[in-house]
């Protein structure tokens, strides 16, 4: 009881009148059976108003009035001066409004390699807190159209909850004991009666002068005291809030000694999100097989075969020559058309000029020279790049065919194998291309049909 | 329950030189606190067989809701009908439609209250606790929807072990703090409100069960006037803030879509035409809250055809404010010259949806024209189906954006025909049960008409208090 | 509330400008006259000379027009919303409406350019050069919409409307201050709402004809709004000043209370936000989706000079008046108040250049490469000049239209009402 009063002053004395700390109330508990205040009724709110002019006119300051819905007026008749809530409300809000701004820097926009001294300072903990900057869509790292949404809900979030917490403490709620309760009659206070209230514990309180007074407002006057008894708080809400203060901890310790404590049996996995699937790994064992692994080679693996007796759906392929350009170890020298799949005419040239264009020609050039985008490119950033062949000069000219064909299939230095990307029938027209290639940088006017000839004599 | 059976009266005409009363039958303050509190009193073995019933089909409804949501989890979300090309589906527009409906409440709330407009205090906390069981039922989606459920703390901003935060440039994220702001303070702003009232339930409590409930909850209220000068104070703040919250809301929900440059979607009116059809689907469900409830719960008193009649004329405005909005959508779509826009346009009038279209058009553009006509705002079961139709309308209205759209944009190789599964239907009804059965709850326990404002409208209230026609005083 | 529809005693109050009238609007009409043909006589001299006077005369002209919307929402609102609180100062908007007719005719010097075929014009508004829309394949598909007899059709259109609903509104008011009757009110409530939706579709179409034409490759589903906006915000900083005007000449002094400047404080500041949130939402939207054809738009108001307007709207038109004016104080403080709503109009005419003035210099660079036009001085004077020059006449008009009735609809049912309120 002692403390209350303490604290009262106490704030007084920092807070100044910014909450507006009600002295009204009393806080200090006086002795059972007391008189707390004198409580009189009155039949309509024109009446409360007036008396409750008169009571202020009269020169009590604690004193209240009570109603079921608020007065219009009441506020100057006994005055109230306007409370300072929105400016508290204000400022909550501005804390949003920063929070958001900050918030959504920090997260997104903020370079955590600034903090590297904290980061060498201490353990990896730290680095959850890091924003990260993400880029989403080329807009900037911190984008204030865009964080503007986030800013204003926060605003309103924090004023809000400023409003009411400011509201209740300056009203000194929750306050669940008050003598006032004790009249029976003022249960009606919240239903349709309308009371005032003066407090024995006014400087000015003289009980027949207010009762006096009182009635003579046209009020009906009763006695309110403190409890008889000292009991006042039921005991079942101490032993329930302690039990449910109790609990609450209970989640936070387990999550504790989970995350710090030690033992030697794996974590309880309660979501498995595919962690533990019905597959093996590598390097597990099996035992229905002989040598116990779950890791297994190609069927039929022997000396003789590599790559062992299992061939996967259109990839047994036979024919070597036309699948690899090879049969044995000998280059093909002529392109095989005895295959369906390609034909000696302009249109399968014409395809494979398409193909080398698309494939080829970044590197080698339309002209097969050598001299594509990559390749120049690549030759100034230098770094271990191979220049690109001229694929017309006489060391590839001299090359047999399926040395082509084996070079787009498999790559040579740094050229990568296209293999996979080129379908065989299409590696064979840009052979037949290469070689047009081939032709055309070292033909002679002989090899021209007349009207080409006609054409270039006379440009 | 109180049991009093009343022929509606008629609080409708319009005489300029008065305001029509807004508590009907001449009754006082004391008999607005009877039949308020009467329903929360009643004990629970007394409780009405028709209150009852309801109850269970709602809880059902719920538990088919819970059952639909476990599946979704064990499952995964392929239970569901979305996919190519249509990659949100019922989720968010549930979500959306649950939002907007919320939106009503705090208009009543707030905006109503800034303008003056005391009819609000017969509805109000009725239609917040709409607002947030709605809310409730809406941010249901946007956490079951995300597939590892496990996860969804990732929406908020905490530290975690990947040292990755939100991405705040996201519209998605918006939502979360818009709608997760928006839970809060309505809760707050309803919560506060209530407490008057709860004090007065707290002072009439006859077991001690009940004293001590309602007495926490009402924080020891007496009704002093210092007091209620800083309540009001706090209202008319929370009131400020409630608006503009209310109009942010469904503007970001709307940027979910207006911000992508899908065609139909991308459309800069798009966060004040959701705002007012969210106020147009909210007023329409007060309104079939609000009829079956006056007369069961015997609130046509307080609950008046007035108060209908005013609800009526808002959802006609807000109505016509959508109409507006989907002819400007139109017009613009065509003045564009954007092939895509104007596609997108004429296939929801014209292409596989068409059904969803012209569903929409007619409930949301043609039924709220019933309301020009005095006759039928005064006609309850007018207003009952019309309010029905409308809430089917806006819901149309928000699958209509979603899936056409998204089933047919820009490339025609994508298209394809969103169908929802039973789960999808099934959540949505079960929502449903949620909504009712939170909302049954507290009709039963908690005040229903905020009795202290309801009050201060009522002639009583200004007894004694002397009104002339005069002048002011001169400004010096 | 009085039952009755006794009338309040206003014979100690003075109601009525009475022939002060005459003598205070005719300096202004003619002051008004004579700068617009000031400022058409230093544009006609050649062709950039007059697109310059036309480009300074619209953005003057749509900053007038949206004035005079915003009084016509005013009233209409007020009627459709049953309001009482703003029975004392709506005869002041009432009088506004007199404003529509004579903003029909000022829209001829923006109209007769086109249908003479002036090709001024043109560097206005380029859809009225038929070779350009002819090889412009996104222009021809708007020419069934976007040609020079429809366009003339409909602001014939838009102005008989606007002036037949201000008229019936003003007439029906000041006939009720002989009549008394209650019938009137009723009869302007019920007006009042398909009027306000005919109000919502013709704005939305003059501003999408006036202003976002400018640049007919763009567009914007919300631009009607923001110009509502705009103009809403605009009337309520005008009524308080006309409110304020109107007590500093001695007229309607316990009439008009606190209360009413609180009121349409809370308004602006309402209109403020509101605004701020509409454009915003368009800027935003553009921004995050950055489609070609919406982003020029803005891009060319990013640039210099332009971005310094842009600037002075966001702090200017929004942040200063959001934090000056949320408190009650200054809402109760008639001159704290007047000096807000000038700031406010003020940026709303700043917010009238931004949206008609910035546009891309001409035969620059490529689509990806847009750059501004600046802004010469010569463009400034001639602003000033038809602000000046269209100013003048509207404020004339206004106040010649005040000679007639009392400046408060004097046997109003509702009127008791509004002199009685009080704020919390």
């Amino acid at each position: 009881m002692c403390r209350s009063r303490h604290w009262e002053r106490l704030v007084d004395n920092t807070a100044g009148a910014i909450l507006e700390r009600p002295r009204e109330h009393s806080s200090v508990r006086a002795a059972p059976g007391v008189l707390h205040a004198l409580l009189a009724e009155f039949n309509s709110p024109g009446e409360l108003r007036d008396a409750a002019g008169k009571v202020r006119d009269a020169g009590f300051k604690r004193f209240d009035a009570h109603s079921p819905f608020p007065i219009h007026g009441i506020d100057s008749a006994m005055g109230i001066r306007r409370s300072m809530l929105p400016i508290v409300i204000f400022c909550g809000g501005l804390t949003g409004c920063l929070t958001g701004l900050f918030l959504q820097w920090w997260t997104n926009a903020s370079d955590a390699g600034v903090f590297q001294w904290a980061l060498d300072l201490v353990t990896h903990w730290f680095q959850a807190f890091l924003g990260y900057q993400y880029l989403i869509s080329g807009k900037p790292y911190f984008s204030l159209p865009a964080n503007i949404p986030v800013i204003f809900e926060l605003t309103i979030l924090f004023s809000a909850i400023t409003a009411v917490l400011a509201m209740l403490m300056s009203n000194n709620l929750p306050l669940f004991y008050n003598p006032l309760f004790n009249s029976r009659r003022f249960r009606r206070a919240t239903d349709d009666g309308y009371f005032i209230s003066v407090l024995a514990t006014d400087p000015k309180f003289d009980a027949a002068r207010v009762r006096e007074l009182l009635t003579g407002a046209g009020g009906d006057v009763e006695d309110v005291f403190e409890l008889p008894s000292a009991a006042r708080f039921p005991k079942v809400i101490h032993r329930v809030g302690l039990t449910v203060t109790m609990l609450a901890l209970v989640p936070l310790a387990v999550i504790l000694m989970a995350r710090y404590g030690k033992s030697p049996d794996p974590r309880i996995h309660i979501i498995q999100d595919m962690d533990n699937q019905p597959k093996f790994r590598a390097q597990h064992a099996d035992l229905a097989f002989s040598d116990g692994r779950a890791m297994r080679g190609p069927v039929g693996l022997s000396a003789d075969h590599p790559l062992g007796l299992t061939v996967a759906r259109g990839e047994l392929h036979e024919d070597s020559l036309y699948n690899t350009g090879l049969v044995g170890k000998v280059f093909a020298e002529t392109i095989p058309f005895y295959r369906p799949e390609l034909t000696a005419d302009e249109h399968f040239v014409r395809r494979g000029q398409q193909r080398f264009n698309i494939y080829c020609a970044p590197c080698h050039g339309r002209d097969g020279a050598g001299a594509g985008m990559v390749n120049e490119h690549a030759l100034t950033i230098g770094g271990g790049w191979v220049q690109a062949a001229d694929l017309a000069d006489d060391e590839r000219r001299s090359r047999p065919v399926g040395y082509i064909f084996h070079t787009i299939t498999n790559g040579i230095r740094t050229m990568p194998a296209y293999g996979d990307q080129i379908p065989v029938a299409d590696r064979w027209a840009i052979v037949a291309y290469v070689r047009a290639l081939q032709r055309a940088r070292h033909a002679s006017a002989a090899d021209l049909n007349p009207d080409d000839l006609a054409n270039l004599r006379n440009r | 329950m109180a049991s009093i059976v009343q022929g509606d009266i008629d609080n409708t005409w319009d005489d300029p030189a008065r305001r029509t009363p807004l508590v009907t039958g001449d009754i006082d303050l004391k008999t607005v606190t009877d039949t308020v509190c009467g329903v929360a009193e009643t004990e629970v073995y007394k409780t009405p067989t028709a209150w009852t019933i309801a109850f269970v089909i709602s809880s059902a409804t719920t538990a088919m809701l819970g059952l639909m949501v476990l599946y979704l989890f064990f499952t995964g979300v392929g239970v569901w009908g979305v996919n190519n090309p249509t990659g949100w589906g019922f989720a968010i527009i549930n979500f959306v439609f649950w939002v907007g409906i919320g939106h009503a409440g705090t208009l009543i709330s707030a905006i109503l209250f800034l303008f003056r407009q005391k009819w609000r205090t017969g509805i109000n906390r009725f239609a917040e606790a709409m607002t947030i069981f709605a809310v409730i039922c809406a941010l249901l989606f946007p956490g079951i929807h995300v597939g590892r459920v496990w996860m969804a703390y990732y929406m908020f901003p905490i530290p975690n072990q990947m040292g990755v935060w939100p991405q705040f440039r996201s519209p998605l994220l918006w939502d979360v703090f818009a709608v997760g702001t928006y839970f809060t303070v309505s809760l707050l702003f309803w919560y506060v409100g209530m407490i008057p009232d709860l004090s007065t339930i707290r002072d009439r409590a006859k077991t001690t069960a009940r004293k001590i409930i309602y007495g926490i909850l009402s924080m020891g209220w007496t009704g002093s006037s210092r007091h209620w000068h800083r309540f009001e104070v706090t209202y008319l703040v929370l009131a400020a803030l409630a608006t503009p919250l209310v109009l942010s809301v469904h503007s970001v929900v709307s940027f979910d879509f207006a911000v992508s440059q899908i065609p139909g979607w991308h459309s800069t009116i798009f966060p004040p035409y959701f705002v007012a059809g969210a106020i147009f689907s909210g007023f329409a469900m007060v309104m079939t809250l609000a009829i079956p409830a006056r007369q069961y719960f015997g609130l046509k008193n307080l609950i008046t055809l007035r108060h209908l009649d005013n609800m009526a004329k808002i959802m006609l405005a807000t109505g016509m404010i959508v109409g507006y909005s989907y002819s400007i959508e139109f017009f613009i779509a065509w003045y564009s010259g954007s092939g895509y826009e104007r596609f997108a346009f004429t296939s929801r009038a014209l292409g596989p949806y068409a059904w969803a279209y012209w569903t929409m058009v007619t409930c949301n553009v043609v039924v709220p024209q019933l309301f020009w006509f005095k006759r039928a705002r005064k006609n309850l079961v007018a207003l009952f189906i019309a309010s029905i139709f409308i809430n089917i309308g806006m819901w149309f209205e928000r699958f209509v954006i979603v899936v056409t759209s998204l089933s047919s944009d820009t490339v025609p190789s994508s298209w394809d025909y969103y169908t929802p599964t039973i789960i999808d239907i099934l959540t949505l009804v079960g929502s449903f049960g949620l909504f009712f059965t939170l909302f049954l709850l507290f009709c039963r326990f908690l005040p229903m008409v905020a009795m202290a404002e309801v009050k201060a409208t009522m002639p009583q209230a200004h007894a004694g208090h002397v009104s002339q026609p005069a002048l002011g005083e001169a400004r010096g | 509330m009085a039952d009755t529809n006794n009338a309040v005693d206003f014979s100690n109050e003075r109601v009525t400008l009475g022939d002060n009238a005459p003598r205070i609007a005719t300096p202004a009409l003619v002051v008004g006259a004579l700068f617009i043909v000031l400022s058409l006589a230093l544009g006609i001299r050649g062709k950039a000379t007059f697109a310059t006077f036309l480009r300074a005369y619209l953005v003057n002209y749509c900053f007038f027009l949206s004035l005079s919307l915003g009084a016509m929402f005013f009233v209409l609102i007020q009627h459709l919303t049953r309001a009482g609180w703003s029975v004392t100062v709506r005869r002041i908007a009432e009088n506004f409406l007199a404003t529509l007719p004579l903003m029909g005719v000022l829209a001829l010097p923006i109209v007769v350019p086109m249908l003479l075929g002036v090709s001024a014009i043109h560097d206005l508004y380029e859809w009225t050069n038929a070779v350009l829309v002819r090889h412009d394949p996104v222009l021809s598909g708007k020419a069934v919409y976007l040609n020079v007899p429809f366009f003339t059709i409909r602001m014939i259109a838009y102005f008989a409307l606007w002036c037949w609903i201000g008229h019936y509104f003003y007439k029906s008011s000041v006939a009720q201050d002989q009549s008394g009757s209650a019938e009137a009110t009723a009869r302007m409530q019920r007006l009042s709402a398909p009027a306000m939706i005919v109000f919502a579709f013709t704005l939305t179409f003059a501003a999408f004809d006036l202003i976002m034409s400018l640049d007919p490759h763009w567009f914007s589903t919300i631009f009607g709004v923001y110009y509502y906006a705009g103009s809403t915000l605009g009337f309520f900083c005008v009524l308080a000043i006309a409110m304020y005007l109107l007590q500093g000449a001695g007229l309607l002094s316990r009439t008009i209370t606190t209360e009413h400047y609180h009121d349409v404080g809370k308004l602006a500041f309402a209109f403020t936000v509101f605004w701020a949130y509409i454009a915003y939402s368009q800027y935003m939207l553009i921004w995050y989706a950055s489609i070609p054809e919406e982003v020029p738009w803005f891009d060319v108001r990013q640039q210099q000079p332009w971005v310094a307007i842009s600037l002075v709207l966001l702090f200017g038109h929004f942040m200063i008046p959001f934090v000056a004016l949320i408190s009650r104080v200054p809402k109760r403080r008639p001159t704290a108040l007047i000096l807000g709503a000038i700031w406010l109009l003020l940026m709303h005419w700043f917010d009238l250049f931004w949206l008609v003035f910035p546009r891309a210099a001409h035969g620059e660079a490529s689509e990806s490469n847009i750059v501004a036009q600046g802004l010469a001085t010569g463009e400034i004077v001639q602003c000033v000049l038809s602000l000046i020059g269209i100013g003048g006449l509207f404020v004339g008009v206004v106040i010649l239209r005040m000679r007639g009735a009392a400046l408060v609809p004097q046997r109003d049912p509702r009127l008791d009402e509004s002199l009685a309120f009080e704020n919390f």
